[in-house]
Formats: C-alpha cells, structure tokens, sequence
C-alpha cells in the first residue's frame, strides 16, 4: 500500500484512500449465523483526516454513547417497552397476552379478547416493543374509517408512536401509517403497498376477513409482513371456516389443509371436534382473554328519569309545531325523507326555544318570497317569542347545584348548548363548550378546563372521539338522540374501565311530547342505560338486519300516527320486538338447530379463552 | 436511565451546544436554545433557510423542559398559592380595579358568545412550550439523536497534567483510534451488546473497555504545548482490521443457543407452509397455480425474514485520540 501521507493536518496517521475495506463484510458466527459489520463510518472518518475535519464535541462524543447506552436491549426476553411508558398502566393480562406474542408466537397472532378488555392496548404494546427494540420500522395498521382516528389518537398519546392517519397518497411512505382497508386496496393504493415491506401489519375487526373470497382477504394475503396482528372480538361467528380463514391469513398451513382441517376438527361445518387438540393447535395462534364471572366488571350505571312538565306557552309552541309537522306531512304525500327535518323541529322543541328558532330561520330562507310557508313559520316564531323562560334549563341549572360535582351534560343541538352556556354563566355556574367541529387542540384544552376548573362540559357529540372521562360520574341527557348507538357512546365517555364510582345518568323528560315516549322505550323497553358493555352492538346488528335504522322507524310512526295513542301503541311494539332480540333463545322463530350450533362455538370460544379479573 | 440521569444528560448537552439556560433546578431547565441547537431540535427547516439566505438575525426558541414532573409540579403549586395569598392581602385597594374587570368580563363574554371562549391570559403571556422529559419521551429521543448526529467523529488530545510538567521537557503522545461498536443479535427477537475498542497507530496494541478510560480523561481539541507524537507504525485500514477480528474473536465464542432455537423455529415454520402448499399445488388448477406459487415463495420469504438468525455490528462512533505516554 502506498503510503499517502497527508502533509498539513495528521502527519501522524496514514490514510489510504480508495484502498479501504469493502463497505460490509459477511462471514459466518456460527453454522447458522451470519455476520455482518458496517464498514461505511470508515471512509467519512478517512474523509474528515485528509480534510482535517470538521471533527465533533467530546462532551457530544460521550453522550452519543451514553445515549446508546440507555437504549441498549440487554435481553432477548424482558419486556422492554414499559420503561418508555411511565404513564401507561396495562392491565395484567393485557400485559402477559403481549409477553406471549413477542417470546411464544414469534409475532404472529389473533388477539381475540371479547370487547372492552383493551386489545388495542395489546396491540399498541407489541408495536412498542417491536419498535422499542428496531425491529420494526415500518407498521401498517388497517382499521375501519371510523375508527382511524381513535388509532391514530391512541398510539400517539398512549404509545409516543408517531402513527398518521394516511390522507394523501404520498403518506403511504410515513413509518407508521393507520388506514382504512377499503382505500388501501383501491388504485392507486393497493400498487404501492403491495410493492412495500412491512415490517408489522395490525388489522382491526379482523373477522370481516372471515370470508376468503372477497377483496379484502386477497389483498391482506398479498401484502408482505413480517409480523401481523389480527384483532376481533368475534373471530367465530357461524362456522369453523371463518376461524380457518383467519388463521390462513396469518399463518397458512397452520391447521393444515383446508380438508385435514374439517377432517380433523369439524363436524357439519359448525360444531368442533377433537376439541382438545384443535385448542392446542390454537393456542399457537391465537389469544382470547374473557372476563371472570367473579371479578368486578364495570361500577353500576344508576338512571333516574327526570319528568318535566312545560309552561303553557313552551306547550303551545310544542303543539304548534307538531300541527305544522303534521299538515306539512299529510300535504307531501307522505314522503318521509323530505320530513326528517320537521321531525327535528318536534324535537327541538323538547329542549330549547333558541334551537327551533334557528330551524325555522333556516327553514324561512329555504322557502320561496310567496310560499304559504311563511306566514306559518311566522306564527310560530310569534309563539317563541312569548316563551320567557326555559323550564329544562332551570331543572338542570338545580340538579347540577344539588350534585355539587363534575357533570358532563349531552345536547344533540348547537343552539341550545350556547343558549345553556350562557344561561350558566349567568348563575355562576362554570360550563365550557365541547362540540364535534372544534379544532383537536381547541378540544384538547376544553378538557383541560372540564378537568380542572369548570363544573360542567356541555357536549354536542360523543361518538368516537376519544373522551374519557373516567374522573366524572354524572350525566346528564338534556334531551335524547334516537339512535340507541349514539346514547351508548354518551355513556361510554364516563362509564368505562378506570370509572371508580357508580355513573348517575339523568334523563330530563318532558312531558307529554315525543320525548317521553323515547325515553320509555330506550329505557323501558330496550333497557338501554343497564345493557353490558357490547351487548347493544349485538341487538342492533340483529335488528338493523331486518328493519331500517331505529331513528327512522321512529320519524315515520311519529309523522303517520294520527293520534297519541296510536303512536304509543306502535312504539310499544317496537320495544317488545328489540326486547325480543335481547334474548334470541326465547325466539321461537329461529331454528333450533342453528341456535345449537351458535350455542356450541360459543361455547367453544368460551373454553380457548382465559379467564381475566377486570378491575375498574 | 433515571431521572437524575436523565437531568445531568441535558444539563451536558445544553452547556456543550452553548445554549443559554434561563433558570434551573433539580427538577426542570427552563433554556433559550443556541442557533446551533435550535436547528436540530425545533424542526424549523423552514426559518432556518429563511434565516441562512436573507441573513436575518435568528430569534431561537425557549423551552420549559422538566426533568422530575412530580417534584417540577408541587413546586409550581407551592408558587401559586403564595401568589394567590399575596393577591388576597392587596384586595381592598382593588376594587376599583374589580369594577374595571367586570366590565371586561362583560366585553368578554359578548366575545365569547361569538367566538367561544376568549383566552385573555394565556394570550398575554409569552409562552414558554413545556416538555416533561422521561426516557421514552419524544423530546429524549430527539436529544439521543442530536447527540449521535453531532458526535460522531472526533479528533482529540489528552490535557496535560499541569503541575507535574517540566517546562523544557516534551512529552511523548500517542495516537489510537477509539471505536464504539454496537452489535445486534437479530432473529424474530433482538439483543445487543456495546463493545469500546482502542488500538494504538504507534504499535497497534489494542485493549477493550476504550471508552471508560478515555472518560477518566480530559481532553481538548488542541495539540498542547510541549508535546511530540509519537509516528504512525500502522495505516488506518491495518488497525481496522486487528479490531475488526478481535470483535469477531469475542463473537465467536459467544453462546448461541438463542441461533439454534431460532433456526428450529426457521425450520419448522418451513415445513408447515411447505407441507400446505405443496398439497395445494398438487390439485389447483392450472390457471390458479401461478398466483399460488407466488404466494408460496412470498411466504416463504416471510418466514426467512422472521426468523434467520444473523448479527450486525456497526459503529457509534470513532475518533483519533492523542494520549500521553507510550502505547
């Protein structure tokens, strides 16, 4: 080798340079293991003393190695991502479900706990411990639409994993991207993500892939992973093959071929046998948590309905109305979409003046200069404007004064929260605003402010936003939405896991309108406020089956029953059918057979699982 | 890393990026950052190429970064209620003062009501972002990586001991070079190991453990006076390469159980999907089999990427050291 020697900066070192090693070596360690060492540093390092620098700081120097240092994995075994969670408390058996992937499943595997148990959490915690110990960079997470943003949001602030939600196209290319599985497998998608590697792919409510044939399935077997996490509460829910389907997808070959499978483990398609070997087989690739029948589930919901009789001139301002749904009814021809709107009015009505008034502005412009409309609307405007006073709000302004404690109050109208904003500053009561289209900063400091300062949160929306609220325990419904779905997740904002105390849930209820026989049948009939955690998924999944949507079943008995007693009579009825479907077994109309078989993977599914003591 | 360790790491990197600390305790820094470390830590990429074309004189950012949340917030608290008492002495003399206030208060609500809620203190103050530093915040991590980025090479003397020096008496250096390796034992699940090399250019004599007894030492980037180093007997390439086998000697007589489990796995994952798809490709029919095939080899792929058990070693960082003596 030449000697080069540099003459100016280091005489003392001998730099060669186009002489260097080749940029990796590959040798063997042992028969089955390779050895590689990155020789790149040479040349910048070669580069810098033929330059004479620019060199680093010592101190830097040091603390790159102190840093590296901190963050060394020093054991193959040990979990290693909670020491970068100090604020994160899983659940033991969130806990050892993630332990079990990592060491036992080589991170391949069907989270399969029943719904409420956290395995989103489970989930979050393998990605982390992946992460934590650089082997995966790379994550796609495909979830339904509207569940994208909860992901986003959990991981993020639960995890610190910068996940994206993917908007534009050029996303794809983030390290951690939560999508929905029907843009993905579109053009110009599906091109890009199939020519990727990921190093982790998580897919939520997995058991829509239970059918092998559809797009879905092909894409996600297309997609190359290195580990992949498919998560659902139901991965059985008629016959074996879905069970089969899954695990095809994780794991292909796992339970043997499609016929050793149904000749090894099945009976007619639904019912399992050889049970003890199919649950080892099992074992390896899927985790089921259930909660114990002796642990303490979820604190109690308690619900009090709260009779509110309206002034005389609220009540004339209600029958207004509901004459002016009617005759705008009859005169259409019984076109019901069109009405849906007026039926709000109705609605409107039951909770405030300023909430109706601002309909029926609107409803003013949308007419033409001459309809017979505006007169009408006129009238009734007239009739707002005697009204001085809102009995509700005063009912609720002393319910919150008698609790003297957090209160988050549910409102489905704009108007009436800033009419009760105001009406509660105005007694010294401190009330903030919470509503769907603030800002996720703007939202985040409401909380802030509910959390501290503020006795009552007055919220337009509950739907999968992400508040928690475990800290407060009363609630009020100031008026109801007619989708059972929506109450839930009201409810689910303060009845969840970390609720200590037992949730309040205050229902007000006027009197002699359509209020008060919704509030008879989410609460009476269909037993709304005392359903487990879930269950009411189930009872609408059945019902929405055969029938159109709750909501709009309930707009058309409204605008077609001549009287009040018909309507009561028709909303009975509904009840009793919703009630039915809350206990399929006493269902004469559903064959036994199928009930036996249902009954059996339940069963099944009952026995793969392990038992978890949830404590709130 | 603990708390304390945590707290002396930025302490360290805040003094050796010349940042400007505005207050300190055990529990927070609050800090006007150096434009030097502003560029790396504030992701501004944006003002920064603003600043370096037009010349402008940079503004940097200040942060509140708490080292010990709990200690940081009962300190905080114990502020406020003294405040808050202070503010309640001086209440007479501020009626006046109260009047004015319900009138704003009145302006703010009328503001309110159109706008929602009107944040007049927090506006007025000039806000200081705050970050809580834990291991495995983002702002830790964001600092691990500034520290490698801006130490990765160095070219550093060993301070001469003052006292004991005779002024006409030259002192013979030595150049090494210091290697930080990390290595990674990789299959579906990972381990890894720091190594710290030193080997001298004078002789190529080589010890382990570099790093800690370069720490024990001061060093300065400039050659001190009354020095002489000592010539290079090996090239840079000869010293990489007597490192390279030493680390590569430790490796081998390493225990590697965990390489052979894991190969077993390899293997048996292997024979599940080769047992499937070669059932599969026997009865499929022809138009099918193509796409079978494929996803066959992919799997197999998978598999190879899951579970091949294989090690890496790469460099932290490295530098030419002139210590004193003859080595």
């Amino acid at each position: 080798m030449a000697d080069n020697m540099n003459s100016t900066s280091n005489p003392e070192i001998r730099t060669a340079p186009g002489s260097s090693l080749p940029v990796s070596s590959a040798t063997k360690l042992h028969p089955l293991v390779e050895f590689h060492f990155d020789r790149s540093w040479q040349d910048e390092l070669q580069s810098r003393l033929s330059k004479n620098g620019p060199w680093d700081d010592w101190t830097l120097y040091k603390l790159a190695v102190e840093a590296h240092e901190a963050e060394a994995i020093s054991s193959f075994d040990e979990m290693q991502c909670l020491r970068s969670l100090p604020e994160l408390e899983p659940m033991p058996h969130q806990l050892s479900t993630a332990g079990k992937v990592v060491h036992e499943m080589g991170g391949r595997a069907i989270l399969a706990d029943e719904v409420g148990l956290g395995k989103t959490i489970e989930a979050g915690l393998i990605l982390k411990e992946y992460m934590v110990r650089g082997l995966v960079r790379k994550a796609l997470i495909l979830v339904p639409a509207s569940l994208v943003l909860q992901w986003v949001r959990e991981l993020n602030q639960k995890f610190g994993i910068a996940a994206v939600a993917q908007k534009k196209t050029h996303m794809w290319h983030y390290d951690v991207v939560v999508a929905s599985i029907d843009t993905a497998k579109r053009d110009p998608h599906r091109d890009l993500l199939l020519g990727s590697d990921f190093d982790m792919l998580i897919i939520d409510e997995a058991h829509k892939l239970k059918n092998k044939k559809t797009t879905n399935y092909q894409f996600v077997t297309e997609l190359r992973k290195k580990y992949c996490l498919l998560l659902t509460a139901t991965p059985v829910q008629n016959n074996l093959d879905e069970l089969y389907n899954l695990i095809t997808l994780l794991k292909p070959g796992q339970l043997g071929g499609q016929s050793d499978f149904a000749a090894n483990f099945v009976v007619d398609k639904r019912m399992p046998k050889n049970e003890e070997q199919l649950h080892e087989a099992l074992s390896t690739v899927m985790i089921r948590n259930r909660r114990g029948d002796g642990g303490i589930h979820f604190t109690k919901r308690i619900v009090k309905n709260i009779p509110i009789e309206l002034s005389p001139e609220e009540m004339a301002l209600y029958n207004g109305v509901t004459a002016f749904v009617k005759e705008q009814y009859d005169r259409s021809g019984g076109d019901l979409t069109s009405m849906l709107s007026l039926v709000t009015l109705q609605r409107e009505v039951c909770s405030s003046r300023d909430a109706v008034f601002l309909t029926l502005v609107n409803l003013f412009k949308k007419t033409g200069e001459d309809s017979p409309l505006r007169p009408k609307i006129w009238e009734l405007v007239d009739t707002i404007k005697q009204i001085t006073s809102n009995t509700k709000a005063e009912k609720a302004l002393e319910l919150i004064q008698q609790m003297n404690d957090k209160v988050i109050l549910f409102t489905e109208y704009r108007a009436t929260q800033e009419y009760l904003l105001q009406f509660f500053r105005s007694h010294n009561l401190v009330a903030v605003p919470y509503r769907g289209g603030m800002n996720r900063g703007k939202k985040d400091w409401m909380m802030d402010l509910f959390r501290g300062r503020a006795q009552v949160l007055i919220a337009t929306e509950a739907g999968g936003e992400g508040i928690n609220l475990q800290f407060c325990h009363h609630m009020i419904n100031f008026d109801l939405p007619w989708n059972p779905m929506r109450v839930e997740q009201r409810i689910g904002r303060v009845h969840r896991l970390g609720q200590t105390e037992d949730v309040k849930i205050y229902n007000l209820c006027t009197m002699g309108t359509i209020e008060e026989y919704i509030v008879n049948l989410l609460h009476e009939k269909i037993n709304l406020f005392e359903l487990v955690i879930g269950e009411l998924d189930h009872i609408l999944e059945r019902f929405e089956k055969e029938e159109q949507p709750l909501e709009k079943q309930i707009a058309k008995m409204m605008l077609e029953s001549s009287g009040n007693s018909e309507l009561k009579n028709r909303l009975d009825e509904l009840g009793n059918t919703i009630g039915h479907l809350r206990n399929p077994d006493t269902d004469t109309e559903v064959p036994m057979a199928k009930l036996k078989s249902k009954a059996a993977i339940g069963a099944f599914l009952d026995r793969v699982s392990h038992e978890v003591e949830v404590k709130p | 890393m603990n708390q304390k360790q945590i707290h002396r790491f930025l302490q360290q990197y805040l003094e050796a990026t010349n940042c400007h600390i505005i207050e300190k305790s055990p529990a927070h820094f609050t800090v006007k950052l150096s434009p030097e470390a502003d560029r790396v830590l504030t992701n501004r990429p944006y003002y920064w190429s603003f600043v370096d074309r037009t010349g402008a004189e940079p503004e940097t950012m200040s942060f509140l970064l708490v080292t010990d949340k709990a200690k940081y917030d009962s300190l905080a608290e114990g502020n406020d209620e003294k405040s808050g008492a202070a503010r309640l002495q001086a209440s007479p003399q501020t009626a006046a003062s109260q009047i004015a206030g319900q009138m704003n208060n009145q302006v703010n609500q009328a503001l309110a009501r159109s706008y929602g809620i009107v944040p007049t203190q927090v506006l007025a103050m000039n806000r200081i972002p705050r970050d809580d530093v834990h291991f495995g915040s983002k702002r830790l991590k964001q600092l691990f990586e500034a520290a490698r980025g801006q130490g990765s090479y160095v070219y550093l003397f060993q301070e001469p001991d003052t006292r004991s020096r005779n002024p006409f008496e030259s002192t013979p250096y030595t150049p090494w070079l210091g290697i930080n390796i990390k290595v990674e034992f990789q299959c579906d699940r990972k381990r890894e190991e720091l190594y710290s090399f030193g080997i001298s250019m004078a002789t190529g004599h080589y010890v382990e453990s570099f790093q800690q007894q370069l720490n024990a030492l001061k060093m300065t980037p400039r050659l001190p006076a009354n020095v002489h180093i000592a010539p290079a007997g090996i090239s840079l390439k000869k010293a990489v390469q007597t490192i390279e086998s030493a680390l590569e000697r430790k490796l081998r007589a390493q225990n590697y159980q965990w390489a052979e489990e894991a190969g077993k796995r390899l293997e048996e994952e292997q024979e599940i999907v080769r047992h499937y798809y070669d059932k599969l490709l026997s009865y499929v029919e022809e138009d099918k089999r193509e796409t079978i095939q494929a996803q066959y080899d992919s799997r197999k792929a998978e598999i190879d990427w899951q579970f091949r058990p294989r090690v890496t070693a790469s460099v932290i960082n490295c530098g030419i050291f002139h210590l004193a003596g003859i080595g």
